[in-house]
């Protein structure tokens, strides 16, 4: 398992260009290729496999963004920034739950990632508050909107799916929805 | 109500660029001429951008979780996952540096096996009791003697003389300090911090522990205020912060450090070794923890190791102070019971407050 992990080790360019092309190999590549350096950092600085997971895939999230953003620099190697990264977020979330973070061990370098994982709360804020205005709208609203916004459904098949009897009426119900949800998103 | 959600829709359209030519004209003039649409265009624009980002990292979660089922976390887990034995644990973490010391400790065993076996040696330690013009000294301890020599050379009666330290166990005179210290001596003087000097008499020794109780025999001694420290009843674990006021030279000296280890020379239960680098002069000292509790008694040192020194444990003192009359102890005398006067104290707070309680113990 584990020498299958590193020998699909993709290059730092690799993994650039990838992600810029929307290439699922190269994200499912660069997931597996770090995967281990996080899980046994987290593992080793009292956390679990959950929260390795819920690091690493922030630490994921922010690289991709990041890379996405088009002002990545690779100033360093990857796997120096994911571990930075994750470790970073790491260390956050063991100080708000005021566990001990006295000795961390390390296994790789570090460098400063401050400001990317400043950028990275914000947009994370947003997504939570998006996240909390689609719960807060309840069905069949929310699945409409899901449907519609995030996995581009047509209004015929939302139409089709919940059984308008045409699309105008689907149409109408959409857009009530959507009123309604953008109240509560834009609540202060 | 209608026209609202028909606005909406129209909004939504020119934005996603559903509209034609002829309907995007005729919106934007509306859109120019009505704040309120102009207003609502630019909220939904911002809405959708949230939406679109809220949507792709979605589906970037999504992803990401399907790869992550696939890899297989339990068993990376287990040779990842912190190894219930911590050696196992050190092993992973510094296998390098580990070796290197390895090497080193066995090079040092050896060469320790076998000095201990060519001269065969009585002692299994350096006592630290200060001999002043020992002919049989290493070169670094005879510089030591020089220097002392110079420093003391208008005292006469210095010559061929023990120094070591001793500490208060009652405000009534009663001294505790090693043995080593005062074995063999014909008379006994004490010396505080102040300088002035009174003759003891030893009251009790403990050969096994190395520990001996002695008297202020003198007129002139006023009897101390009460006791500052007390005796620590629980052994002290590795790495608390210890320290000891000594007398190595004719001034108090302070040695700062911790526990290193719960027992003393190869093994010695009755001992703690402490890193705190002691000299010749520093036996009998008492070992404080922060809060001034009485951890142990300085008596000696590896003769390899620089930086460490064995104390012997407090309880071996409560045993001590059991062996005499406790009448004579008095009312203040030293004891577990009560809250130390020491704690919560500053370091240089300390030791002014104790710096009375130690003593120089001069043996002629």
């Amino acid at each position: 398992m584990n020498n299958g992990l590193k020998s699909s080790v993709p290059t730092d360019r690799e993994v650039i260009l990838g992600i810029l092309n929307n290439s699922e190999d190269t994200l499912n590549k660069l997931y597996k290729a770090y995967y281990a350096m996080v899980l046994q950092f987290i593992l080793n600085n009292n956390g679990d496999e959950d929260d390795a997971k819920d690091v690493y895939q922030e630490g994921i999230i922010v690289l991709y963004n990041k890379i996405k953003a088009g002002n990545f620099e690779l100033s360093s190697k990857l796997k120096t920034y994911i571990y930075s990264v994750c470790r970073r977020i790491w260390l956050k979330k063991l100080s708000l739950n005021s566990k001990k973070t006295g000795s961390i061990t390390d296994y790789e370098d570090v460098f400063a990632v401050e400001e990317d994982l400043e950028h990275h709360e914000e947009k994370d804020a947003s997504f939570e508050k998006m996240q909390s205005a689609l719960d807060h709208l309840g069905e069949p609203c929310k699945t409409i909107i899901q449907d519609f916004y995030i996995h581009n459904l047509s209004m015929q098949d939302i139409c089709e799916k919940f059984g308008y009897t045409n699309t105008d009426n689907a149409k109408t119900q959409k857009y009530k929805c959507l009123q309604r949800l953008k109240k509560i998103f834009f609540q202060p | 109500m209608r026209n609202d959600l028909e606005l909406d829709a129209i909004i939504e359209d020119y934005l996603l660029g559903k509209l034609n030519a002829q309907e995007v004209d005729a919106f934007e003039k509306l859109r120019l001429n009505d704040a309120t649409v102009d207003h609502k265009v630019v909220s939904h624009k911002f809405f959708l951008a949230s939406m679109d980002e809220f949507a792709e990292q979605l589906r970037l979660k999504e992803q990401l979780n399907h790869i992550h089922s696939e890899i297989d976390v339990e068993s990376l887990a287990a040779t990842l996952r912190p190894h219930p034995s911590r050696v196992v644990q050190l092993w992973r973490k510094h296998k390098s540096a580990i070796a290197v010391a390895a090497s080193f400790v066995v090079l040092s065993l050896v060469s320790i096996y076998s000095i201990q076996h060519s001269t065969q040696q009585a002692e299994r330690y350096r006592q630290l009791s200060n001999r002043v013009n020992n002919a049989i000294k290493t070169q670094n301890s005879l510089i030591r003697n020089i220097k002392h020599n110079n420093a003391t050379s208008d005292k006469p009666n210095n010559q061929n003389s023990f120094g070591g330290t001793g500490f208060a166990i009652s405000t009534n005179g009663y001294i505790l300090t090693n043995l080593h210290i005062i074995n063999g001596a014909d008379s006994l003087y004490v010396q505080n911090s102040k300088g002035e000097s009174f003759k003891v008499k030893s009251v009790y020794t403990d050969p096994q522990n190395d520990i001996a109780i002695l008297k202020i025999s003198d007129k002139h001694f006023n009897n101390l205020s009460s006791i500052p420290y007390t005796i620590k009843r629980n052994t002290s674990n590795i790495g608390e912060m210890v320290y000891t006021l000594g007398y190595p030279k004719d001034d108090a000296v302070l040695g700062e450090g911790y526990v290193s280890s719960k027992n003393g020379f190869v093994g010695d239960t009755t001992q703690y070794q402490v890193a705190i680098s002691v000299n010749p002069g520093n036996s009998g000292g008492p070992v404080l923890d922060n809060n001034g509790n009485l951890v142990g008694i300085i008596s000696g040192k590896p003769d390899q190791t620089e930086g460490a020194a064995f104390a012997i444990k407090s309880k071996y003192i409560l045993e001590a102070m059991r062996a005499i009359p406790q009448d004579s102890l008095g009312v203040n005398k030293l004891t577990a019971n009560k809250k130390s006067l020491l704690s919560g104290l500053k370091r240089t707070k300390q030791i002014e407050k104790i710096q009375d309680y130690v003593f120089m113990i001069k043996a002629y």
